[in-house]
């Protein structure tokens, strides 16, 4: 399968006091096209960190992080935000909708940033409404929205302009059981139906149990790498 | 159009603090188009009135003559130039006294043609059917201080072509209202055969009001003041009375432009995340700093149309009805009328919108500033102070 990440020696510290917080060492990861992979791991273990850099909101300290053939340490500010605009989605673990905009404009608001005309970005919109199983709630504002459905929305978003990569970081740390699988059932049906990679922040068995692959990460290092499914026709652990 | 729409509706969502800021805007701008308003229609009108009682379209003074050096009017006065008839007024400037009530008060006569139409002075009243005394007209100004009415009589004295005192009872025959205090005050008009009878001067003049301009090139040897010169004064007395509309506007709009650097910072600490989340979908920093500086302009677009809403009518209003200034304006002794009509030019409107929105778009850009150096994954958790 065609490679899409690929991080080599990557290392990021953050400055404290004085000195240095090291988020991660030497870490060395490649996702493929298509992968519903996880960075797992307790707080503090460097996924949210890892996840930014991939998603270029933040840049190695030293090592290569390579995003659909792009070195994200050499990119412009605009050359990054071409990248997030285009091919990366974000999932975050509080939503981040905006509150002045009804779901229709949240999801809408993705494809505006492409200057996709309009009867396009209204069919993309209720198609990204319909998958995530909300168009009855297209008018309503952030406010009247339940975690669950306001977390589908973000996903909405997210997926709207059929990024190559989402990321999701501890999307269901604030939505209940029920609410968690639905949203991962969701996420599991575009994977399988857009062929997007999926790589998740998250130390939350009910989203663990979805993914294909889990990437362990305890200090800041990879600790495990383990294929959970036969997808890739790699089982167990490398 | 997104930016502008994002901007809308975060404006209409933070309520009150969107319109208290609009309000101070809207009253800056209605002040200051008002108040200059006011003094443009003073402008105008004052221009005006000196132009139809006083200069004309200019003036040229013989060579002697100065209006503002009383030790030149004995002496200034020279034989009216050739060809003036039709293009000017001529005005015979000469020093006398009065006796109203018994009391001594110096005056000027200043004598111009009965048949004039140049200058409003009403010198179709310098007619009496008394005989052997002379009908003159003043202004109202001129006519409190001498305590006269019409139909009043009073002594004259004037010295003659020799220097010989002479004297002779004059007549009230019109007091006129004028706005020019320059046209009134201490001044007796009369018939300019008149004046050449009791003075021996025939065929001369102090100066000439220009009907045509163009005359002065005739007569070099006259000293020719523009119609504009003459109008420097009042332009700098109206000039000096806008600086208080301007320290009164710019009090308002700095208020105003207060409110919005205070709501910008606010709202950008506030949505740290929105900011984060905006620069995640894909924007740059510049273009969130962009959002944010429309955002903050924006308000001053809501209080233009507010101003516009509450200052169209109420100026349309104002335009018909004229500002009455209450008490007579006579006692001011400066050329404003009892009413005036404000001017609102397209020049002070467009002036004002473009200073409020300029100064609107700076204050909400200077804080905005700081999200081109704000960290996205911080700003996505809030953690920047």
């Amino acid at each position: 399968m065609e490679e899409i990440i690929s991080i080599k020696n990557v290392v990021k510290r953050f400055p404290v006091g004085d000195g240095f917080f090291t988020a991660l060492q030497d870490i060395n990861l490649e996702f493929k096209k298509g992968e519903f992979a996880g960075l797992v791991g307790p707080s503090g273990s460097g996924k949210t960190t890892l996840l930014n850099i991939i998603g270029s909101l933040d840049t190695p300290t030293e090592g290569e992080a390579i995003v659909i053939g792009k070195d994200i340490s050499k990119l412009s500010h605009q050359q990054s935000a071409d990248l997030r605009n285009h091919n990366v989605g974000f999932i975050f673990q509080e939503y981040h909708l905006l509150p002045v905009y009804t779901v229709y404009e949240n999801v809408e608001f993705a494809l505006l940033l492409q200057n996709i005309g309009a009867a396009e970005r209204k069919k993309a919109v209720m198609e990204a409404l319909d998958w995530v199983g909300l168009t009855h709630k297209k008018d309503s504002k952030p406010d009247k929205l339940s975690g669950g459905e306001s977390q589908r929305v973000a996903v909405a978003r997210a997926i709207v302009k059929r990024p190559a990569i989402l990321l999701a970081d501890e999307p269901s740390a604030n939505l209940d059981a029920e609410n968690a699988h639905n949203i991962m059932k969701v996420m599991k049906k575009l994977n399988e139906e857009l062929d997007t990679t999926f790589i998740f922040s998250t130390h939350d068995e009910k989203v663990m149990q979805y993914l294909d692959r889990i990437v362990h990460l305890k200090d800041g290092r990879i600790e495990k790498d383990e294929m959970m499914k036969a997808k890739y026709g790699v089982h167990g652990a490398h | 159009m997104l930016r502008f729409r994002l901007a809308i509706k975060n404006l209409l969502s933070a309520g009150t603090r969107t319109w208290l800021s609009a309000s101070i805007l809207a009253l800056a701008c209605l002040i200051m188009v008002m108040y200059m308003g006011v003094l443009q229609g003073w402008n105008t009108q004052a221009k005006t009135d000196a132009i139809n009682w006083q200069f004309g379209q200019g003036e040229i003074r013989s060579p002697k003559y100065d209006p503002y050096d009383p030790f030149t009017i004995d002496d200034g006065h020279a034989v009216i130039p050739a060809g003036a008839e039709g293009e000017a007024v001529p005005i015979l400037v000469r020093q006398a006294s009065i006796y109203p009530q018994g009391r001594l008060q110096n005056i000027t006569l200043q004598g111009l043609p009965k048949h004039q139409n140049l200058l409003s002075i009403p010198t179709g009243k310098f007619t009496t059917e008394k005989e052997g005394v002379i009908p003159v007209v003043i202004g109202k100004r001129m006519a409190k201080t001498a305590n006269l009415k019409v139909g009043d009589m009073t002594t004259l004295r004037w010295r003659d072509k020799g220097g010989t005192f002479d004297a002779a009872q004059v007549l009230v025959a019109d007091i006129f209202r004028t706005n020019v205090p320059e046209a009134d005050m201490g001044i007796l008009w009369l018939d300019i055969d008149k004046l050449y009878e009791m003075t021996g001067l025939r065929g001369e003049a102090s100066y000439l009001v220009l009907s045509n301009a163009g005359y002065h090139k005739n007569v070099p040897s006259w000293n020719y003041i523009s119609k504009e010169t003459l109008l420097e004064p009042l332009e700098a007395m109206v000039a000096a009375e806008s600086i208080g509309a301007y320290v009164i506007f710019f009090i308002l709009t700095g208020l105003a432009a207060l409110a919005i650097f205070d709501t910008q910072v606010l709202s950008i600490f506030r949505r740290q995340k929105e900011i984060g989340t905006f620069i995640a979908l894909g924007m740059t920093r510049k273009q969130v700093v962009r959002m944010f500086t429309i955002e903050g302009t924006s308000l001053s677009f809501f209080g233009v149309i507010l101003a516009a809403i509450v200052g169209i009518p109420f100026g349309v209003w104002l335009k018909s009805t004229g500002v009455s200034l209450g008490k007579p304006t006579e006692a001011m002794n400066i050329n404003m009328a009892q009413t005036i009509y404000p001017v609102f030019g397209t020049s002070l409107i467009l002036g004002t919108v473009i200073i409020i929105v300029g100064i609107s778009a700076l204050v909400s850009y200077l804080p905005a500033r700081k999200i081109a150096h704000m960290e996205p994954t911080l700003a996505l958790k809030g953690k920047i102070q």
